[in-house]
């Protein structure tokens, strides 16, 4: 059935909607990357086995729901049955069937699985309470973890494509972009570029065709935000793009996937096909003179080719080197014609301004940085997952308020926001506002959104070599500074990181640093060293303790710490059948000890013994 | 034309030139190593850089790869300060560490007063400097042989499994371009040797000096439409042939007048 | 381990005989036999009509790609931020203790392969291992030799 006019999509959103609310209960099954790892595809198939054979009043197959990641993925796998927002996390396939007779038959609930805040205590019925979401506000994420990505049907009754519908009717390309421009979206792939002044220059480029791109690529480690975007609500994306194609005048278009992420490439093409085939993407899209298709470009492991010319020539079938030239990639991009690259996030923000508006879109937020950021909450932190907040919220309510701060109870020691062109924020930067601005000026930056945050046993040096080495394996290698000077830098973190380096080392690489910075051709190089700078503007204390001491603070050089039993053993033995270097001996129910010659401190006692009974010296 | 100053001159250049041009022009010095004038620019030594500005920038400057910079109306060009002698220097001294037997690095490298690598040398170091010339000559070629592969600090510039590249023919333009003489080869007898394979050279029918491979001779009298008994002598003969066919043309015109 | 170079070009008739699909071309190989087998690239490159140290090139430039054949259970163990400092090395020195190879390697019988990869989006439940594509959060290191012989 091909959707050939406007008022058609409004008579279908119609029907859909009908037919949706014959549906009463609905059972909502997380299959985001975190629940899934924790086994929720399995549950899935044990909802559907066992509904299939029972008959329930208002309940059937079609009542269970599969999602995306619904956010708060530290508790999942997630099952939240709606319309009551009941929130049950940690399910196992075995409480399947308890939820089934108990809750969808009888309408009790089973308080185990409910949610119990740990710092509270409270005990929590309904999702939207918990303060993990309370304070979010969601833009971008709006779809996710509520509808199936796989059906169309569920995006349409959700709102979708009717932003589509409003351009085409009502508005001319140039209003779009008024509309994008006034509503201050800057782009969320890391740099914070104004996307309506990105739009406005390739809509007036002369040279044609012009190309729409969105890059999936999400290179930064630590940072799953797009991924949970093209997995759970496909089709915004899609909308996105297209809306920027009628905007700047473009027929064709790519969406860049990186490899790791097969499920997002999944979900991606079974949107693209269906867009398609009701007539949203193609030749004449809803009966209109709009002309716009999409194809999906794969990577293939190369953190540079987030990198925007990289990116281009990597959709071009080439090597994802980067190329140094003076014009922008939205005069010259992809095949060297006008193109707009924007982020995953950025193009899942543009149905709703194009709806709700530029004003309302720029009320939310701050002045410079308008809007909401999404962000994906990972390390030492309670609740772990996928957030959105309003630009301008305090570092502090991400960490504590919907992080509910830091595992163990421990102390906070850093946060890292922006990947490896990021940096590291200490504990008095916790009051910061978080917009563009703000991280740029303190050292680290917005990035696309990952924040993985640090304990006080986390060290700082090896933070720092591990982004060093990341970078040194992700340096495409063509010019000098980023791939001999990236590589001497973390030859030199690494000689500190063993206990070797001295005062001059760290004023060598402090020196390379600027090097780097102003010599790099593209931005991996240039800012290759932030995480080495931030940490030691804001940790120098630690790096001198490696050097001048020969001590690691945080207990993690391997070169600088000793394991030992103390008192506390209770002889479990546990320590003992891990040790891969034969470093222990004991016996059952005695104190062990450990052998600090033969020991090569790799920390899988530490990390297995459950009373803390082995200390780091 | 478009005016701009360099070092505090001002100067005219004609659009879409690259700035290094103009510079080298007015005779300044500027290190470079990847720029070529038969090739594309594609900036990776960085040598090159200078600081730009203009009038309404606010005093706020860039640094930006000369080679690669198009000439713009306005623009104030600084070739030399403490900044770029900086860049310049650490850039030497990162080579150094990475190539410390190449003459040619270690001379430009003193130029900078660096006598030792701040940064430990790689004994077992190459002297390819990365700066590809040799790849962008064999594409002008239409060959593109050899590529760029792996990356990173592990790149290094070779044939397909690092193997006698199918596609080389031998015509050494990347051995003679190589700023560094990384790429090694060698003529014995008949034969020619580079990047590991081996090729049959042409006899000069008339003096039986070598000149050629016959994969070049080939390649070429196909993408020129020569005739294919082009190379069988060699230019000295050829052209030793030529005079003397002019001379009798010559002989024969002057006859015929008389 | 030999491979009919038919199925190699089987695969790449079936795909678009265009420049720009290089890498998807070099991908749709890599699906079917886990690698590139080394025929693959010279096959490629006559088909594209273009030169071998241009393919070989995009090989050895993308990380997915492997030269080498791999085992029949591909483990992975993610060594993005989240997972480097909730303990991902630990896992990978239990992984060599417990089946004998480090990142990169295969086993002599071609049993197993361990790769490390740069985060794998599932950053919340960290660390991760994928054995065969099935993703494992919150690994125990004490866990992770069984986890990747039992999947
Ligand atoms: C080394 C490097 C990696 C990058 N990786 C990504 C990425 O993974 N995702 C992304 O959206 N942008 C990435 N960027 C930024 C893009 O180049 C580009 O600025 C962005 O996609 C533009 O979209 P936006 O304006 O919507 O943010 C990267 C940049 C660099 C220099
Ligand atoms: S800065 Fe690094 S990644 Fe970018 S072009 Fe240079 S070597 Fe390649
Ligand atoms: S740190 Fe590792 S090697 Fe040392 S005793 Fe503990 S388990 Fe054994
Ligand atoms: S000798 Fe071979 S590799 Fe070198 S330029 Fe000639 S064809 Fe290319
Ligand atoms: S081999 Fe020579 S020409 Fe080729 S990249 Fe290396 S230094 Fe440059
Ligand atoms: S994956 Fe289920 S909540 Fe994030
Ligand atoms: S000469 Fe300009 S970058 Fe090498
Ligand atoms: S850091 Fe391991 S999954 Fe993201």
């Amino acid at each position: 059935m091909k959707i050939d006019s406007i008022t058609k999509l409004d008579k279908w959103r119609k029907e859909i909607l009908t037919k949706q609310k014959t549906i009463k209960t609905k059972v909502l099954i997380c299959l985001g990357p975190g629940c899934l790892a924790g086994g929720s595809d399995l549950i899935l198939k044990e909802f559907q086995t066992l509904l299939k054979k029972k008959k329930i009043k208002d309940i059937s197959v079609e009542s269970v729901k599969k999602t995306g990641c619904h956010g708060f993925c530290a508790r999942g796998p997630l099952v939240i049955i709606e319309p009551l927002g009941i929130f049950y996390s940690k399910v196992k396939k075995m409480h399947v069937k308890d939820i089934i007779e108990k809750t969808l038959q009888k309408g009790e609930i089973i308080e185990k699985l409910l949610y119990k805040d740990p710092n509270t205590e409270k005990i929590y019925k309904e999702w939207r309470k918990i303060p993990f979401y309370a304070r979010q506000q969601k833009i971008a994420l709006r779809n996710v973890g509520q509808i199936d990505p796989d059906e169309i049907t569920d995006y349409i009754a959700n709102g979708g494509y009717a932003a589509l519908a409003k351009i085409l009717k009502s508005m001319k390309p140039d209003d779009v972009i008024e509309q994008v421009s006034k509503s201050g979206l800057r782009g969320r792939g890391g740099a914070g570029f104004s996307t309506g002044r990105k739009w406005a220059t390739c809509a007036k480029a002369e040279e044609n065709p012009h190309y729409v791109l969105c890059n999936g690529d999400e290179g930064d480690p630590g940072a799953f935000m797009d991924r949970c975007i093209m997995e759970g609500d496909p089709h915004t994306v899609l909308e996105g793009m297209i809306i920027c194609a009628y905007a700047v005048g473009s027929q064709e278009g790519y969406i860049y996937v990186r490899e790791e992420y097969p499920l997002a490439v999944v979900n991606l093409q079974k949107a693209i096909d269906d867009a398609r085939k009701y007539g949203l993407l193609g030749d004449n899209i809803l009966g209109t003179d709009l002309c716009f298709d999409l194809k999906i470009s794969k990577g293939g492991g190369a953190f540079v080719c987030g990198e925007s010319s990289a990116l281009m020539r990597s959709v071009a079938g080439e090597i994802g080197e980067p190329r140094a030239k003076y014009v922008r990639s939205v005069l010259k991009g992809l095949h060297d014609k006008p193109t707009v690259l924007n982020n995953v996030e950025t193009f899942a923000n543009i149905p709703v301004i194009i709806e709700k508006g530029a004003d309302w879109f720029s009320a939310i937020g701050t002045k410079k940085s308008t809007g909401t950021k999404a962000f994906s909450l990972a390390g030492k932190i309670k609740n772990t997952g996928l957030i959105e907040v309003p630009m301008g919220i305090k570092l502090k309510e991400i960490i504590y308020d919907i992080g509910g701060g830091i595992n163990d109870n421990r102390e906070f020691k850093a946060v890292q926001t922006g990947g490896p062109s990021g940096g590291c924020l200490p504990a008095d930067k916790l009051d910061l506002e978080v917009d563009f601005d703000t991280l740029a000026d303190n050292g680290s930056m917005m990035g696309s959104g990952g924040m993985v945050v640090m304990d006080d046993r986390t060290c700082m040096v090896d933070v720092s070599r591990y982004f060093l080495n990341f970078l040194v394996e992700e340096s495409c290698g063509k010019c000098v500074p980023c791939r001999e000077g990236l590589f001497q830098l973390h030859k030199l973190n690494e000689k500190i990181c063993e206990g070797k380096g001295t005062e001059d080392d760290l004023k060598l690489m402090e020196n390379l640093s600027e090097t780097i910075i102003s010599g790099s051709l593209c931005g991996l190089g240039q800012s290759g060293p932030n995480p080495f700078l931030s940490t030691i503007m804001y940790f120098r204390d630690e790096y001198e303790a490696h050097v001048n001491k020969q001590e690691c603070p945080g207990g993690v050089c391997k070169n600088l710490i000793t394991y030992r039993i103390n008192d506390d053993c209770n002889g479990c033995m546990a320590c003992l059948s891990v040790c891969a270097a034969g470093a222990i001996k004991g016996k059952k129910k005695e104190q062990h000890i450990i052998d600090e010659v033969k020991c090569d401190r790799c920390g899988a006692c530490f990390a297995v013994c459950n009373i803390n009974a082995i200390d780091i010296i | 034309m478009v005016k701009l100053q360099i070092n505090g001159k001002t100067v005219e250049a004609r659009e879409g030139e690259m700035l290094l041009a103009v510079i080298q022009r007015m005779g300044i010095d500027v290190p470079t190593q990847c720029h070529h004038e038969a090739i594309e620019p594609t900036g990776n030594c960085r040598l090159c850089m200078v600081e730009i500005t203009k009038k309404n920038w606010d005093g706020w400057k860039k640094s930006v790869t000369s080679c690669l910079y198009p000439v713009e109306e306005g623009l104030i060009v600084e070739t030399h300060n403490d900044k770029l002698f900086e860049i310049r220097k650490t850039i030497l001294d990162l080579q150094l560490a990475r190539s410390p037997h190449s003459d040619y690095v270690t001379k430009m490298a003193a130029e900078y007063g660096l006598e030792k690598s701040s940064y430990p040398a790689e004994p077992q170091g190459d002297d390819c400097i990365m700066c590809y010339a040799c790849t962008r000559i064999c594409d002008v070629l239409g060959k593109s042989a050899i590529a760029p592969t792996m990356r990173g600090h592990e790149k290094i510039i070779a044939g397909p499994f690092g193997e006698a590249p199918p596609d080389c023919i031998g015509c050494l333009s990347c051995a003679h371009i190589c700023p560094t003489d990384h790429i090694k080869w060698n003529d014995k007898g008949n034969t020619r040797k580079i990047w590991d394979k081996k090729f049959k050279l042409i006899k000069c029918k008339k003096c039986g000096k070598k000149t050629i491979t016959r994969e070049f001779a080939d390649y070429l009298i196909e993408k020129r439409e020569l005739p294919s008994e082009y190379f069988d002598t060699c230019d000295v003969c050829k052209r030793k042939e030529t005079a003397e066919k002019m001379g009798e043309l010559v002989i024969k015109a002057r006859e015929a007048t008389i | 381990m030999i491979i009919d170079s038919n199925k190699i070009q089987k695969v790449i008739d079936d795909s678009p005989q265009d420049k720009k699909q290089l890498i998807m071309i070099l991908q749709n190989i890599q699906q079917e036999f886990h690698y590139l087998p080394k025929e693959s690239i010279g096959l490629v490159s006559e088909y594209l009509g273009m030169p071998q140290s241009t393919v070989y090139s995009a090989a050895t430039f993308y990380k997915s790609f492997s030269l080498v054949p791999r085992g029949e259970n591909i483990i992975k163990v993610c060594k993005g931020t989240a997972c480097h400092i909730k303990g991902a090395d630990l896992i990978i020195d239990q992984l060599d203790a417990g089946i004998g190879i480090k990142p990169g390697q295969t086993t002599k019988d071609m049993k197993y392969t361990i790769e490390v990869v740069n985060c794998v989006g599932a950053c919340a439940m960290a660390p991760v291992m994928i054995v065969n594509d099935k993703y494992f959060g919150e690994v125990k290191c004490n866990r992770a030799t069984k986890l990747a012989k039992t999947g």
